[in-house]
């Protein structure tokens, strides 16, 4: 029954294929309509009314419970975060404090993650890092979207000649692959944490924007905006009750695949020397640190890469647990 | 459900004097359930029944009465999460439940061929119609390539595809909606197959083309020997094509028997009040339809006792307990019914009396009334109130004064020209001319249906009544508001939004009424729809068909419009939740005098809604006048072809009348036929109506018609 809608949906998402989970999205409600089909036939006055069907929706303690996927990304990140932010209050070395004569311990118990080679503590700056990362990460993910939903929903909804500017600007970033863009703004900015999260969100922004004009365009069409239409609302009503609103959901799930990849990229940037400056750590500049060690101290790089790794994990898990919960029909 | 019982049909069927060959399709005691995540669907749940060679089988029910998972069981083709649990399907005596995928594969395409209801769905849109045609053909009937394209090219001449070998070559959106069902059903017929499956194949289709269509399958089924399984929700089709029907109601087949036997005398309570649904064709106008009340039995809860007793108005203790299976009436008719004649059984008259006269809605007819005066008080309250939409209005209605004080709606010359520019320099721009200078008035308390097929310029012309298209040429004067009522109750409404703030959408659009104001009025407007102020904490997710539909006219209602618009506001929704529907909009018409605009193709519901009749045919009125006279008196050629090729839900009827259908499809409004532009199509063609466009003249004193042959 859906067949052909998808079909043209998937075209018309073709373009932004990063980001197709969008795809799912404009099937829920046709799914949810199926599903009440049973009920059918309305409850006049006098008439018993038919049991209310649970409504899909995201329940957030059920999605966690619930959602394998959100489980999984749950059951990593949340000690993760925890030993971040309780790092401070651990029997660890603070992550600054140095002792050369500990340098390139190998991991012990006193030093899970070994020593670099100025005897720092490579678990207290991991974590340490982490928290970094993570900022990171997210301040990406919420300036991406703050963006894409205002000139993306500006974009799709005007169309015409201020759809082609926006989208003529958008196209010009979305030629440069990212990370050379990131190292340009870097380089014209000066690293450090600002300029780190303003690079990564230069080159998602457009993605964003890309993403959400989509969705608009799709949505635009829909009877319920002729609906509003017919009683003269204003074009902000338009796009700020009914075009909107719907476009959260499948956007959220760009935004946590995002900010796993503004993780990764801020590594990719410190890895260069362009990102979080030394003596802070950042999980980047420690994998940096650690590279001329390779063979001898193995730990200091890899501890950390292993870090990343189940960082970025978890958030693509979250992101499928979002993508699942909004499409019924992805669950298995 | 029951083995023994369903074992108790297979005896009697045999015993059924004729059937002494051996039928084409056994079907016996089928069980298809879905596994979903929230329980066990029993969508198909027991049912038996038989197809004789050549015959034609009309299986008829409302949606989610299981008839499609039940014709997907035959050939096993059944979507998750469902899987035929038991039951048994002989083709020919050959058993099919157990048998192998490939075996399967063998047998659909080639014994069994399929037509779905949307061709372009089930066309694959990036192979030419030749690629998906000679394929199975090869494979089915073992020939080489050519002899497969000359067998290929055959079927779409005999399916009536002009230019066949040209057209094979073309890809499915390259051909209309009409174009493209021929297509498959010449790939259906392509092996020759001895049972032909049919899943609403017209239902996607304009009444024209879907009249070509079923008489191509009439036509075809006759030449070819082929028997047919037809699903469909449109009593009338199943007059005009059918020889049996079987009634589907949650799962299980009710009744059963021949066409004549089930329009004339039906047996079981569910027929009896579905026929009782539709607008009647002929006779007296306007009787109140009959509303089946309540919801059919939620599937996946165990069924005890008949699946209607519910619904029923004859439902004894007897139904709460036992099960009816199919039994044998008259003739060859089956019913699952305890009452030996349903509704009509002696001492049930009273109930007959009652349904006939539509008195059993006289409660909530009386209930309704009450509401109405309640929310007369409001309504007066309400026009105290500051309301924004009539500013202005003012000079217009002036204007009124002078010609007519009841006219709320005229409209004058519309055009509306969609001009689509060249990149090219040297190409001319072409034009689309979708309302092409239309006029008609509207009086207060009136309702004009406007009926074409699509691409007519019915739905441009609401558009541009509400404002949401800007004509390209003459004018819309309005006395008051103009809400709309739209045809899809499932994307019509923001699935984020609660029913409540659906309905007030309106009133906080325009800032009327504080917040307790707006909550009385929107508790007043679900009322006089008929829902309980329980839904308004709902979602629309969370509402069936009919429902939403109601909570569609409450959203229009809400700003106390002197003019709705309904554009095919019934052609979403199940049979016997459009008679409920109708009802409703004759209700408010009474109660709250106000007029339609009433869009549809599904001519008896207009014939029974409306006072007067437009007649649309490429962006033109080319009949108008008052609705009874044009339908029991067709001038224009136009309309008389649309009005043959509505299928009448009365066999009789049905049977007696010559068909005389339109030729072709709708030419292109981009390149409209010179002069008339129905000359392409018109039975009575002159060399005048090539040449001069006929314009709309007075033709028996209440009615315009533009053709030349008329005057």
């Amino acid at each position: 029954m859906t067949n052909s809608k998808g079909y043209a949906d998937r075209n018309q998402y073709g373009k932004d294929s990063c980001l197709h989970e969008a795809v799912f999205f404009s099937q829920n409600e046709e799914e949810e309509g199926l599903n009440v089909k049973q009920e059918a036939v309305a409850g006049t006055i006098g008439q018993p009314i038919a049991p209310a069907q649970p409504r899909i929706q995201i329940s957030y303690m059920r999605f966690l419970y619930v959602n394998k996927n959100a489980k999984w990304a749950m059951l990593i990140l949340l000690p993760i975060l925890l030993l971040a932010f309780l790092a401070p209050a651990l029997p660890l070395q603070a992550p600054l404090e140095s002792n050369i004569r500990a340098s390139l311990n190998a991991p012990s118990l006193e030093h899970p993650f070994g020593t670099d080679k100025l005897g720092r503590d490579v678990l207290s700056r991991t974590l340490s890092g982490i928290k970094v990362s993570l900022f990171v990460g997210f301040s990406v993910a919420l300036i991406a979207l703050a963006f894409g939903i205002v000139l993306g929903t500006v974009s799709g909804f005007f169309g015409k000649t201020t759809d082609r500017m926006i989208m003529g600007v958008v196209d010009i970033f979305l030629a440069f692959p990212s990370l050379l863009l990131a190292i340009g703004l870097v380089a014209i900015l000066g690293a450090g944490t600002v300029p780190v999260i303003c690079a990564i969100a230069l080159s998602d922004v457009p993605r964003f924007i890309r993403l959400q004009r989509s969705l608009v365009l799709s949505l635009k069409s829909r009877t319920y905006i002729d609906a509003a239409r017919t009683v003269q609302a204003p074009q902000i009503w338009l796009m700020a009750k009914h075009i909107v609103p719907n476009t959260i959901a499948p956007l959220l799930v760009a935004a946590s695949i995002a900010s796993a990849n503004a993780i990764l990229i801020e590594a990719s940037l410190s890895f260069l020397g362009l990102g979080i400056l030394p003596p802070e750590p950042s999980l980047g500049n420690i994998i940096k640190d650690g590279q001329m060690y390779l063979q001898q101290a193995w730990w200091i790089s890899t501890l950390p890469g292993a870090v990343i790794l189940l960082i970025a994990i978890s958030l693509h898990f979250l992101s499928d647990g979002i993508r699942e919960e909004l499409d019924p029909r992805a669950r298995k | 459900m029951d083995k023994g019982a369903a074992a108790g049909t297979i005896d009697r069927n045999a015993d059924i004097p004729g059937s002494a060959n051996q039928p084409l399709l056994q079907v016996r005691d089928l069980h298809t359930h879905f596994f979903t995540e929230s329980g066990i669907v029993k969508a198909v749940n027991g049912v038996s029944f038989e197809i004789q060679r050549g015959e034609r089988l009309a299986i008829v029910g409302e949606s989610g009465s299981g008839k499609s998972a039940m014709a997907m069981s035959l050939i096993q083709l059944i979507a998750y999460p469902g899987k035929l649990v038991s039951g048994s399907v002989r083709l020919d005596g050959k058993e099919l439940v157990g048998l192998s995928e490939a075996e399967l594969n063998k047998l659909r395409g080639s014994a069994i061929g399929t037509v779905f209801q949307d061709p372009m769905t089930s066309l694959d849109p990036v192979m030419t119609i030749e690629e998906q045609m000679v394929l199975p053909i090869r494979k089915h009937l073992k020939l080489g390539s050519k002899e497969a394209r000359k067998h290929a090219l055959g079927l779409l001449n005999q399916v009536g595809i002009p230019d066949a070998d040209k057209r094979i070559s073309s890809y499915p959106f390259e051909m209309s909606g009409g174009m493209r069902q021929r297509v498959m059903i010449a790939m259906a017929l392509s092996c020759k197959p001895k049972l032909i499956l049919a899943d609403e194949p017209t239902t996607a289709l304009d009444v024209t083309i879907q009249a070509q269509i079923v008489e191509l399958l009439k036509t075809l089924t006759e030449t070819t020997g082929s028997a047919m399984m037809f699903i469909t929700h449109d009593l009338g089709l199943v007059a005009r094509f059918a020889q049996k029907v079987a009634v589907m109601y949650a799962g299980k087949i009710v009744e059963y028997g021949t066409v004549d036997e089930i329009f004339n005398s039906p047996r079981h309570p569910y027929t009896q009040s579905l026929l009782k649904t539709i607008p009647s064709v002929s006779g007296e106008k306007r009787v109140r339809l009959l509303q089946i009340q309540g919801f059919p039995p939620d599937m996946k809860l165990p069924i005890i006792g008949c699946s209607y007793k519910e619904r029923c108005p004859a439902a004894s203790e007897r139904c709460n307990n036992d099960s009816p299976e199919l039994m044998p009436r008259q003739g060859r008719q089956l019913a699952a019914c305890w009452l030996k004649n349903g509704l009509m059984t002696e001492g049930y008259e009273s109930i007959t009396t009652q349904l006939s006269r539509g008195e059993l809605n006289a409660l909530t007819k009386q209930e309704r009334v009450n509401t109405a005066d309640a929310a007369g008080v409001i309504t007066t309250e309400r026009s105290a109130l500051p309301v924004g939409a009539n500013e202005g209005d003012a000079t217009r209605i002036n204007a009124f004064v002078a010609d007519d004080a009841n006219i709320v709606l005229q409209i004058t010359d519309l055009h509306k020209h969609f001009k689509k520019t060249s990149m090219l320099p040297w190409k001319k721009d072409s034009e689309i001319r979708a309302v092409n200078g239309i006029s008609f008035k509207l009086r207060r308390g009136e309702t004009i249906g406007i009926v074409g097929e699509s691409g007519c310029g019915k739905s441009t012309t609401a558009r541009m009544l509400l404002k949401l298209d800007e004509p390209t040429g003459g004018r819309i004067e309005l006395n008051g508001n103009i809400q709309i009522v739209f045809q899809d109750p499932y994307s019509s409404f923001n699935p984020k939004m609660k029913i409540a703030e659906i309905i007030s959408e309106p009133l906080d659009v325009r800032k009327i009424g504080t917040k307790e104001e707006k909550q009385l009025i929107v508790r007043e407007l679900i009322q006089k729809v008929g829902l309980d102020p329980s839904y308004l904490e709902r979602y629309p997710s969370q509402l069936s068909g009919g429902q939403r539909q109601r909570i569609g006219v409450a959203r229009a209602l809400a700003l106390n419009p002197t003019v709705v618009v309904a554009d095919e506001p019934t052609s979403a929704l199940d049979v016997s939740v459009r008679a409920q529907i109708i009802n409703l909009l004759c209700d408010l018409k009474e109660e709250l005098k106000l007029s339609f605009v009433f869009i549809s193709h599904d001519l008896s519901t207009v014939r029974y809604i409306s006072d007067k009749i437009a007649v649309m045919y490429l962006g033109e009125i080319v009949e108008y006048g008052a609705a009874e006279e044009i339908f029991v008196n067709p001038a224009h050629p136009y309309t008389k072809a649309l009005l043959a090729a509505v299928p009448v839900p009365d066999p009789k009827i049905e049977a007696s009348r010559s068909i005389e259908l339109l030729k072709g499809e709708l030419p292109s409004p981009a390149a409209p036929p010179a002069g008339c532009a129905f000359s392409s199509r018109c039975p009575q063609v002159t060399v005048l109506c090539t040449e001069r466009k006929p314009a709309l003249q007075e033709y028996l004193e209440r009615r315009e018609v533009a053709c030349h042959a008329v005057s």
